[in-house]
């Protein structure tokens, strides 16, 4: 009886699909498709210029699509694209995830920010490893965590001054984005799928008025910070 | 008869090889692991620290839950000065309870002369997890612990004699075997040390009492200026102007996780500020002149201000970051000339002191024990 129960759980264990894959993620800031490591001037707009000094973003329920299924990869990530020298800003941030049923998807999808739900929390209920336990990814004012902060400064004139800063954070519910991109991805059993993904800050604050207006910590002001985020759907590209 | 002498052969070459033993030891009655310990009674009592509302919960290592005896033992070790070579600097010599945990000083004084940059509150500082010091070269507080003892200007003494100190010490052996559990004497060493510092530092926080505090639970108003300042500094009303504090000291710590350059040190460039800061722990060109923001409360105690403490009055730093600050390449992004009036200026001010609670200050378990 012993020896039949043991058998069973072994040919049990035998028949268990478990073939699992890792996909490593590659996020890179670029501008204009050309890597952005922070502090580089970039042409904006004219004979403006721009230098980046800080650039991060909340991403929300991170997931692989098959059919109208969805495999989940990660609740919350915070991904800080902020790299001084260019070759770690051409490495990025990189997210592994491993254990992924091998098989072949068809899209992937994440959000910027955080869904309502996670948003009514405060940073003081989550435990320190948590990114979202980081209170200098709350705003006080707004209830609402910062989804994403493009910091910088600029030379208006082009005269090599970079002597006004900006800020752009987003923030509140109606400001969090679902982005969803449609690409074959196979994950293949004991190997690494690699995907790199592009956030153009280019494409993210065209239209963007920085000069007139290089913060947005007005709630009753949206027009800007709205033309930002959706700007996402553009600025994002998969590529494999 | 020949038992007798055979017997007296080996008596007389046990007492040869004790005497030899003895003579490479300091005393016969210090076996070489130390003192016996046992007889006394090892039972941990966890102590529950009063967290104010709001507020994130207190993380303790698993190896270092915090118990009545280890934050008794905590608390005398800070006090005592038997962590100096001179035995006249104690961690309290520049962390004082009656200034919040601060020395009053610009630059902390220890043995040696003056050190580099001030001291920073220990009020909450078991809540600061994203690293200690002013440039977060400590990730936690049992780390924190180690460095000063051994700093040639703080304290100028070595672990290895403070531990040896301990372990011959009339009474700090008995409170080790309370707090630890050590079996011996010569159990006691650096680590579990720094571990009795870091609970006591842990159960140094606020009392919930401020102004503030009890504004923020709805129990009280605010005056017209404090309510003034509290908007200006969160940034709740666009028709005010906003101050851009909350970004770095954030509620309810009044500080946060992020390290900032908040332009008190001109740099035409990432690379030549007197004092790089976080720069010198990371590495990272952008990290230099930037310093981990203080919590503000209790900061009526707390002056003089910033890192090498260069203002001295709470109007002073408010006219700093009214001026938006010197220049330097990565000087944070909201840091620009605010153009506050006299009266938003004296309003913000009003709103700091809010922030005042002395539950602390005077709280009879934080107070030197000697």
């Amino acid at each position: 009886m012993t020896l039949l129960l043991f058998s069973s759980l072994f040919l049990g264990s035998g028949c268990k699909d478990d073939k699992e894959g890792q996909l490593t993620l590659h996020f890179k800031a670029v501008y204009d498709g050309e890597v952005l490591p922070t502090f580089s001037t970039r042409a904006f707009d004219g004979v403006q210029q721009v230098q980046f000094t800080h650039l991060s973003m909340l991403l929300a329920d991170l997931q692989l699509l098959h059919g109208t299924a969805t495999e989940n990869l990660s609740d919350v990530e915070l991904i800080d694209l902020s790299f001084d020298e260019l070759a770690k800003a051409t490495d990025g941030y990189t997210l592994t995830i491993r254990n992924i049923p091998a098989r072949t998807y068809e899209g992937i999808r994440f959000g910027v920010g955080l869904p309502a739900d996670l948003n009514a929390k405060k940073p003081a209920d989550f435990v320190s490893s948590s990114p979202l336990s980081k209170t200098g990814y709350y705003w006080l004012p707004w209830s609402s965590y910062i989804f994403m902060k493009v910091e910088g400064r600029m030379d208006t004139l082009g005269s090599g001054l970079f002597d006004t800063g900006f800020v752009f954070h987003t923030g509140s519910n109606p400001l969090y984005r679902i982005l969803e991109g449609t690409l074959p991805l196979t994950i293949e059993d004991g190997r690494v799928t690699d995907l790199t993904i592009h956030l153009d800050y280019k494409k993210l604050l065209e239209g963007i008025d920085i000069k007139s207006n290089p913060q947005n910590h007005n709630p009753e002001d949206t027009e800007q910070i709205l033309k930002l985020v959706n700007n996402l759907g553009n600025a994002v590209v998969l590529l494999q | 008869m020949i038992f007798e002498i055979r017997r007296h052969f080996i008596l007389s070459a046990i007492l040869l090889m004790t005497m030899v033993w003895v003579g490479c030891h300091d005393t016969i009655d210090t076996p070489p692991d130390g003192r016996d310990l046992t007889h006394i009674e090892y039972k941990p009592v966890p102590f529950l620290p009063v967290i104010p509302e709001g507020y994130p919960a207190l993380e303790q290592p698993a190896d270092n839950r915090m118990t009545v005896d280890g934050i008794r033992l905590g608390r005398k070790l800070f006090f005592d000065p038997i962590l100096s070579i001179d035995s006249t600097i104690s961690c309290s010599s520049c962390h004082l309870p009656g200034k919040s945990f601060t020395d009053g000083l610009a630059m902390s004084e220890g043995i040696a002369g003056t050190t580099p940059r001030g001291a920073m509150s220990l009020l909450d500082v078991g809540f600061h997890y994203h690293g200690l010091f002013w440039d977060g070269r400590a990730p936690d507080l049992e780390a924190q612990a180690l460095v000063p003892v051994e700093d040639p200007v703080e304290m100028g003494e070595s672990w290895p004699r403070v531990e040896q100190k301990l372990r011959n010490h009339p009474s700090y052996p008995d409170e080790f075997r309370r707090a630890f559990g050590t079996k011996t004497s010569g159990g006691i060493d650096r680590h579990l040390a720094a571990k009795a510092i870091a609970q006591f530092e842990r159960s140094i926080i606020s009392g919930g009492n401020s102004k503030y505090d009890r504004f923020a639970r709805g129990e009280i108003f605010l005056e017209e200026d404090e309510f003034n300042g509290y908007l200006m500094f969160f940034d709740f009303d666009p028709t005010i102007p906003d101050a851009e504090c909350g970004h770095c000291h954030n509620a309810p710590l009044f500080a946060t996780n992020g390290y900032f350059n908040n332009g008190i040190q001109t740099s035409t460039d990432l690379f030549s500020f007197p004092d790089k800061g976080l720069g010198t722990v990371t590495g990272i060109a952008s990290d230099n002149g930037k310093f981990k923001p203080p919590s503000l409360r209790n900061l009526v105690f707390t002056a003089p201000y910033m890192h090498d403490g260069r203002f001295q009055t709470l109007e002073e730093v408010i006219e700093h970051y009214n001026s938006g600050g010197h220049f330097s390449p990565n000087k944070d992004a909201f840091l620009y000339p605010l153009n506050l009036t006299p009266t938003q200026k004296s309003d913000l001010l009003a709103f700091l002191l809010t922030l005042t609670d002395s539950t602390s200050i005077r709280d009879p378990a934080l107070q030197n024990p000697f």
